[in-house]
Order: structure tokens, then C-alpha cells, then sequence
């Protein structure tokens, strides 16, 4: 299948004046200003299948935001090349932006004094949506993400999770094959962030959207995305599958059992007990040295267990490990 | 077709949501309008007491400050969209991106976020003072000329938003510079309210060559006033105005164009 998003040796340098200091320093900088360069994003490759949806990860300042307004049109790159739904967005900006959808979490699209409801009316207009189906995907969305009780309401009114809300369903009332959510659940409680999640799932699934989903909150990209981009640094330094990942970076199982017979000594070869509670004990074992599912046989053979439980390591430590640790090389240069 | 039928509609929003507080709006407009109009009033009282200034009668420069009063009311109220102090925080607040996202002309949606309709005072001010000129020195009115008076304003509208245009694309690159625009807008119609006669010949060439508000206000009122025009330009010198307008539309518009393309590669 033809890809729907191509970038190819992406690339953003900014100039920014560098202050020097003193107030000499600031005179001479406002009449010759000393232009220092900073590269925001380099020679970042990827393309995505049709109805793909793909987490965009890295730390503060790694050129994630850089990056998707450059794929949305709203910057154009110092070099390489992107085709979006067969066009160049910062060329073709106008008609490209007919074609997608954009939540920025941080921002609202909607109008601040306008009922809910008159915002998307008027975004019909914008993206002259057909009535039919403009009545039929509003019925939709307002029932997937319960909007009924503040549709009328104006927006400054609006809790955050509702105006998150309203904007995911007003960046996607022209039914967009290409969607890029950013941020999509910054400050939301647990309750808001799961309906904002199921509904992103559903739209994926049911509509075949392709999204693409810059976040924070590792638990959306565990979630949702299959597949995750990680950007550092302006680079791109892994473009693969969440699972193989945190196989690859963190091994670790942390096995914890239940013994029936709360004074049972209890030993497995070559595996570490890291703690012991009564009957509740803990190992720590290498999935790449040991098979857990091998471990597992051994240990119910041996001792009478009434629970037992597998668990990874979290996601969130394993990529703060890899920022840190710098375990991973850019693309290309490993 | 389809950006002026959408600019109606972002309009009709603007003025729904201003006359919420109806009470507040009426007594806006009629306040600036009946207060400020006072200060004229009191000018023209000395102004009377001297038959007028370098050849000019009262009423004939009540005819300059109300045209020039009336055109600028209303470019405050159809290009407020524009006004670099509101302008330049939606730019640093992200709110200008969100225009970009959007596939509708992004001039006519800067335009369609504001419409003061509250600048209706300062053209009732304008018109109290047309009227006041008018009844103090009658114009000999032709059809030409009354088609013409409205030309004129429109002229002045479209110029002056042409310089809140340029104004505002300023402020991508800078935010400092803009009072120097502030002194061509809300100076210009200060210094389009007194016959040129009275300027030294550094400004006037100034008002001529640089920014031509010579040909907005003055001499369209030479015109209508029948009076002789005392630098000896062309006999068709009141009707360039349309043209002047046109031109600095024109230009204006393109530095627009020029500094989205700049914001577009600095992202600042």
C-alpha cells in the first residue's frame, strides 16, 4: 500500500540571537546581532502505512513539537521532504489542512464565547461539510464522547476534559484519513484520560484513521499505539514496536507468589529473591537468561501456591532509562 | 464567493457576542461619540473666534475632521482584527496556528476574529461633525459629488486598514517597532484633519511621496468644497484616492503574504 505520510531526511534549523551579557553586550547584540544555530530536528526518516497509529515519544525539547508543525503546515523544514495525503503541506497549506485533523491539547480550535455546538456549525461551514453527513458524524461523536449535557454550553464554560472533548470531535468532523493529536490528555484525571483513549481506539479501528499521537503519558502509548517513534535530541533513535522495546531494554520480571504454607523455605535455581512477605514472595529474574514460563512450571510443581503474578518493568521507566543512559544511537549511525 | 460568505458568518458571531451587554454597548457608542465630538467643538469655537486658519472656515475643516473621523471609525471597526496589540499575543499564544490549520484564506479569517462595533461613536462623531461642517459651509452638491463622498471614505478605510496591515505584519518579526505605525494611524487622522496649508513643506512632501494621505482627505475636499488647490498639482489630483488606496492595499497585502512565510520558517 501506498503510505500516507513520507518523511524523508527531515530537518529544522532555527537562528536565534545569542544574548550577550552586560549591557554593552545588549547594545552590541541589538546592533550586530551574533546569530547562533540550533538544529530542532535532523535527518528524520519514517512513513506510515493507511490506518497506522503511532505514538511520537521523547523528553522536553527533543523535536517532537517542531516536527508536527512541520507535518501540519505550519513550518517549513531547512531540508528533506514530506508527502502527506499526496501533498507537501507547507506548499499546498491551504488544501492540505482540508485533509487532516489537529488537536493541540494545550490550545482550543473552538470559539471561546460560542455554544459548543455553533463552533462545530460554523467549522462545517469552514470545511464545507456535506449537512448529511456533517448531522450524522456530530450525532456519532457526541454520543461516543457524552457531549449532550454541554453542547449548548460556551466553551470558556467548559472543564478541561469537555473542551478536550468538544476539540477532538471538532478536529475530526470532516471525517480526516490523517490525525494528529498532541497532547491529547495533558491534565486530565484518570476517568477523563480512559473515555479520551477508548475514543481515540474506536475512531482508529471503526474509521481506519491514520493518527498520530505525541504524549506525555506513556500509559496512552501503551494503550493505543502498537508502534512508537522515539525522537531525541532532535533525531530519531528507534521506530519499531512497543513490545519488542521493552524486551530489548528491560528484560526484567519481577515474579511474585503466594505460598499456601506461609513457613515454606522456598529456592529456585539461579533466580533472586528480592523480597519476602509471610507467604508473599518476590523474585527478580532476567527474561533473557531465564524462560519465565519454564520458572513457573518448576515453582508449581515443587510448592503449593494459591497466587501468583508476572510483571514488567514499567514503560515509563524503561524510556526514562533510555533518554538517560543514552541506550539508544540514532537511525542510521548504530 | 466562498471566503465572503464565510467572513458573514464570522462577522454575525462578532456582533452576537458584543451586543450581549446591550445596555454597556449603547452607552459606549454614545459616550465617545457625544464626548469626544465636544473636543472639536470647543477648537471650532476659537478657530471661530479668528474666521478660520490659512484660508480655510470653520465649517470647511469640520468637512476634513468629519470625513477623516467617519473613514477611520470605521477602519477601526472592519480591521480591529488587525490591530497589532491584539494581533501580536495571538501569535505568541498559539492562537494564530490555529487559523493556519484551517482551509479557509487566513487574511479573511484575521479578519472575521474582531469587528469593534463599539467604534460606532467615533463615527457617529464623525458624522455630527460632517454635519456641522455642511451647515456652516454648504457644498454645492453635484451627482458626481455625492457619488463621489462615498469613494472617498472607502478610500480612506482601505488605506488606513492597508497601514494596520503592514503595522501587524511587523510584528512577526518584532514587537518594539510597532509605535512607529501607531504614529501613521492614529497620527494620520489627526493630520488629515487640517488642511495641508498649514504643514511645513518637509511634511507636506513627506504626506505626498512617502505615505500620500495628501490625496485621502485634502484634496477630495478642494474638490467638494470648490476650493483652488494652492500646490499646483494635476486637476485630477482629488480623484487619485481610489488609486492611492488600491496601491497601498496592494502592497500591504503582500508584505502580509511575505511575513507569514517568514513566521512559517521561524516559527516565532
Amino acid at each position: 500500500m501506498k503510505p500516507i505520510l513520507r518523511v524523508r531526511d527531515l530537518e529544522k534549523v532555527f537562528w536565534v540571537n545569542k544574548r550577550r551579557q552586560g549591557i554593552l553586550g545588549s547594545a552590541l547584540s541589538l546592533v550586530a546581532p551574533q546569530m547562533e544555530k540550533v538544529t530542532a530536528v535532523s535527518q528524520v526518516n519514517f512513513s506510515l502505512e493507511p490506518g497506522e497509529m503511532v505514538g511520537y515519544l521523547g523528553p522536553n525539547g527533543a523535536g517532537k513539537s517542531t516536527t508536527i508543525k512541520i507535518l501540519t503546515g505550519l513550518l517549513v523544514p531547512s531540508g528533506g521532504e514530506v508527502e502527506a495525503s499526496g501533498f507537501v503541506p507547507w506548499k499546498q497549506r491551504q488544501a492540505y489542512v482540508a485533509h487532516i485533523g489537529a488537536v493541540f491539547g494545550q490550545r482550543t480550535t473552538l470559539w471561546w464565547d460560542l455554544p459548543v455546538i455553533d463552533s462545530f456549525e460554523l467549522l462545517q461551514a469552514m470545511y464545507s461539510i456535506p449537512a448529511e453527513r456533517f448531522r450524522r458524524n456530530l450525532r456519532e461523536f457526541t454520543e461516543m464522547l457524552e457531549m449532550e449535557r454541554f453542547i449548548n454550553t460556551p466553551v470558556r464554560s467548559l472543564s478541561l476534559g469537555q473542551r478536550m472533548r468538544a476539540d477532538l470531535c471538532a478536529a475530526l468532523l470532516h471525517e480526516p484519513p490523517l490525525v494528529f493529536l498532541d497532547e491529547p490528555t495533558i491534565g486530565l484525571d484518570v476517568v477523563a484520560k480512559e473515555r479520551i483513549r477508548q475514543f481515540i481506539q474506536k475512531i482508529h479501528q471503526e474509521r481506519g484513521t491514520t493518527i498520530i499521537l505525541t504524549t506525555h503519558d506513556l500509559s496512552d502509548v501503551e494503550k493505543l499505539c502498537s508502534r512508537v517513534l522515539i525522537l531525541d535530541q532532535g533525531q530519531l533513535l528507534y521506530d519499531g514496536s512497543l513490545s519488542a522495546l521493552s524486551q530489548r531494554f528491560d528484560g526484567r520480571r519481577l515474579l511474585a507468589v503466594t505460598l499456601a504454607n506461609p513457613a515454606e523455605q522456598i529456592t529456585l535455581e539461579g533466580v533472586e529473591i528480592v523480597s519476602r512477605d509471610g507467604p508473599r514472595v518476590t523474585f527478580s529474574l532476567d527474561g533473557h537468561t531465564h524462560d519465565p514460563a519454564a520458572l513457573i512450571q518448576t515453582l508449581l510443581a515443587r510448592y503449593p501456591v494459591t497466587d501468583l503474578e508476572v510483571r514488567r518493568p514499567e514503560l515509563e521507566v524503561t524510556i526514562r532509562r533510555i533518554y538517560e543512559e543514552k541506550l539508544l544511537q540514532p537511525a542510521g549511525q548504530a | 464567493m466562498r471566503s465572503l460568505t464565510l467572513y458573514r458568518r464570522l462577522l454575525s458571531i462578532q456582533l452576537r457576542s458584543q451586543m450581549q451587554y446591550r445596555m454597556s454597548f449603547l452607552m459606549d457608542v454614545l459616550s465617545t461619540g457625544l464626548l469626544n465630538g465636544t473636543y472639536f467643538f470647543s477648537v471650532a469655537l476659537v478657530l471661530n473666534r479668528f474666521g478660520g486658519v490659512v484660508g480655510w472656515t470653520v465649517g470647511e475643516v469640520a468637512f476634513l475632521v468629519g470625513v477623516a473621523e467617519i473613514a477611520f471609525g470605521l477602519t477601526d471597526m472592519i480591521f480591529s482584527g488587525f490591530d497589532a496589540d491584539t494581533f501580536s499575543p495571538m501569535v505568541r499564544q498559539g492562537q494564530f496556528d490555529q487559523l493556519l490549520l484551517r482551509p479557509v484564506n487566513i487574511t479573511v479569517q484575521v479578519l472575521g476574529s474582531s469587528f469593534l462595533l463599539r467604534r460606532l461613536g467615533r463615527i457617529l462623531q464623525g458624522v455630527i461633525i460632517l454635519a456641522y461642517g455642511l451647515w456652516m459651509t454648504p457644498v454645492v452638491w453635484t451627482a458626481a459629488k455625492s457619488l463621489y463622498l462615498p469613494v472617498v471614505i472607502a478610500s480612506q478605510v482601505v488605506l488606513m486598514g492597508a497601514i494596520f496591515i503592514f503595522g501587524t505584519t511587523l510584528t512577526f518579526w518584532t514587537i518594539e517597532r510597532v509605535e512607529a505605525v501607531n504614529i501613521l494611524t492614529y497620527g494620520g487622522v489627526e493630520m488629515m484633519g487640517y488642511p495641508m496649508d498649514i504643514y511645513s513643506k518637509g511634511m507636506r512632501r513627506f504626506f505626498t511621496y512617502v505615505v500620500p494621505f495628501i490625496f485621502m482627505n485634502y484634496y477630495p475636499a478642494l474638490y467638494f468644497l470648490g476650493k483652488t488647490d494652492p500646490f499646483g498639482f494635476p486637476a485630477a489630483a482629488p480623484f487619485f484616492a481610489p488609486l492611492v488606496a488600491a496601491a497601498g492595499m496592494g502592497l500591504a497585502l503582500w508584505f502580509w503574504r511575505w511575513g507569514i512565510t517568514h513566521y512559517q520558517s521561524t516559527g516565532s
